[in-house]
């Protein structure tokens, strides 16, 4: 099997020649190839360049052209600043709360920001790998976007100020990043994954998540998979056990679930549904080979009899990860 | 007092508002008004928010209600809020999320802290030097991401120089609560806001 027949496979919780890992690999990847993160995120080449270097280092089963979470935002109007080593943080936010939003142009992917940048690196991973290793983009989900559009704490109080403006904020975001996924399937993606940490159980209470995200979300996500999407993956971190009842409703066939929430939660709450998780991030930068390959361990023998599994970091692999506790992430299912 | 602890815990500003101002009007002090409405209430969102049942959602509505009616209480230049001691919150350089940061503030100043913002993005010597003027009972560090963490475990160090130890160093925040005491040298990591209340209730002097 290769990389992607292997988590396809695993998706439709199959048998499979192995157990896939994909390791959450992206910022890391510049600083694998000693490239400055303000680099690697505004420049698709560099992108693309970082991620077959670790790909070929580390022989996992999918590269990613993720950014950062201001690719879109940016897109809208967004001003950024862009640490050299650091992922960029937001200056100014593309909307006020007391703005009009209604009507606003949906950014187009090939000009706007650096969304052209993101297809390029796709389409350039998609050449190199063809079928053989999942190629991943990334789209926010529309809350996240609407956080990122005002401002979290704006975004929240105008939950509650004025949940029918903020309904229409979401549609604009639902739009915008159903536009974006689109256009990285055309440019190469396999699939993006959707980046969805606001929408978290950590920040809003799972009757939030019901009425206001869950609708956004299948609309996304029906749009993805009629684009040819191999998969529809949600990623969602924190305590996310209340809110996985719903992830077969929104279309989700891959649910990554984070640290917090153990693997038998996970499957009593998701038992058709394939899920890849969930070795705390900071894990690979604090602790030792031997940590992580107890904790895959552990993960391996709560799935093995279930399958659709893919072992994974809970969240993001730091940038500054011991690159030997990536490479036992992917010792533990055998792969290298 | 019942009415206005109602109306902080279901996060309306405005009915806290008008809570406060009767109380007021009817010869109850601000003194009064914090121990007998805005410390239960705060005491009420604690229990209510466990680590599986907690979100900023709701916390920062009881905040926001909070931090309106101290307002109320205690307009800018009046006789200071009563105390339970100094908590410096900081978000360190090279780290410009102030959410976290913000969620205790608001727990703590409801709860009879003295809050100092060092604000975000805060080098350790403008913390340090804080530190020494305000002489808190403890630095609560809020952290979304990891490269900071070099700089968290300097904290306790660098306050020890400066003859500051009794200072505790709390950790908290996305980053920061997947690590542990020892890894970042500092006396705590917490896994909520209310999480480091607890600890300054029972460790840093701050009790009742």
């Amino acid at each position: 099997m290769n990389s992607v027949e292997r988590v396809t496979a695993a998706i439709r919780l199959q048998e499979t020649d192995r157990v896939p890992v994909i390791a959450q690999v992206f910022g890391h990847a510049a600083a694998l190839a000693g490239v400055p993160l303000a680099d690697y995120v505004r420049d698709g080449a560099t992108l693309a360049r970082c991620q077959l270097a670790a790909l070929h280092r580390y022989r996992y089963d999918a590269v990613f052209a993720v950014m950062d979470v201001s690719v879109e935002t940016e897109a809208v109007g967004s001003v950024l600043r862009y640490p050299r080593d650091q992922y960029p943080t937001i200056d100014r936010y593309a909307l006020a709360a007391n703005a009009d939003w209604d009507g606003r142009p949906v950014p187009d992917p090939a000009r706007a920001g650096r969304m052209p940048e993101m297809l390029q690196a796709l389409a350039t991973l998609r050449r190199e790998l063809g079928d053989d290793t999942l190629v991943v983009g990334c789209i926010l989900g529309p809350f996240t976007l609407a956080t990122q559009l005002l401002g979290l704490e704006n975004a929240l109080y105008l939950a509650i100020d004025d949940p029918a403006r903020l309904a229409r904020l979401l549609d604009f975001a639902t739009e915008v990043v159903i536009r974006f996924g689109r256009a990285q399937l055309q440019a190469g993606a396999h699939l993006p994954v959707v980046f969805d940490p606001s929408a978290s159980p950590a920040v809003v209470p799972p009757g939030f998540f019901r009425e206001f995200e869950l609708p956004r979300l299948q609309r996304v996500f029906a749009a993805l998979a009629e684009s040819g999407a191999a998969a529809n993956w949600l990623h969602i971190a924190g305590p996310v056990a209340p809110i996985l009842p719903y992830y077969a409703t929104a279309g989700v066939n891959l649910a990554n679930f984070d640290y917090p929430v153990k693997a038998a939660e996970a499957i009593s709450r998701l038992p058709v549904t394939c899920c890849d998780g969930n070795i705390k991030s900071l894990l690979f930068v604090e602790g030792r080979p031997a940590e992580i390959e107890s904790a895959a361990a552990t993960l391996l023998s709560a799935f093995r009899e279930r399958r659709g599994f893919v072992l994974s970091s809970g969240c993001e692999i730091p940038p500054e990860a011991r690159p030997e506790n990536i490479a036992a992430l992917v010792r533990a299912v055998g792969a290298s | 007092m019942q009415p206005l602890g109602a109306a902080l815990l279901a996060g309306d500003t405005s009915a806290a508002l008008v809570q406060a101002g009767q109380l007021g009007a009817g010869g109850v002090s601000a003194r009064q008004i914090v121990l007998g409405g805005i410390e239960p209430a705060m005491a009420a969102l604690d229990a209510k928010c466990t680590l599986e049942q907690f979100n900023l959602l709701e916390i920062m509505l009881a905040g926001r209600a909070v931090t309106e009616v101290m307002k109320l209480l205690y307009p800018a230049g009046s006789a200071a809020a009563p105390t339970k001691g100094t908590v410096l919150v900081v978000a360190l350089e090279g780290d410009v999320h102030d959410l976290g940061k913000n969620i205790l503030k608001m727990v703590l100043t409801g709860s009879s802290y003295r809050v100092v913002d060092c604000g975000k993005d805060c080098p350790l010597p403008r913390l340090l030097d804080t530190a020494a003027r305000e002489q808190p009972i403890a630095i609560a560090i809020s952290g979304l991401i990891t490269p900071i963490i070099p700089q968290v475990r300097q904290v306790r160090d660098l306050l020890a120089l400066r003859g500051l130890s009794r200072i505790k160093v709390l950790a908290g925040g996305a980053a920061l609560k997947q690590s542990a005491p020892d890894r970042l040298n500092v006396d705590f990591v917490a896994e909520t806001a209310f999480d480091a209340l607890h600890y300054l209730e029972a460790n840093a002097g701050g009790g009742p």
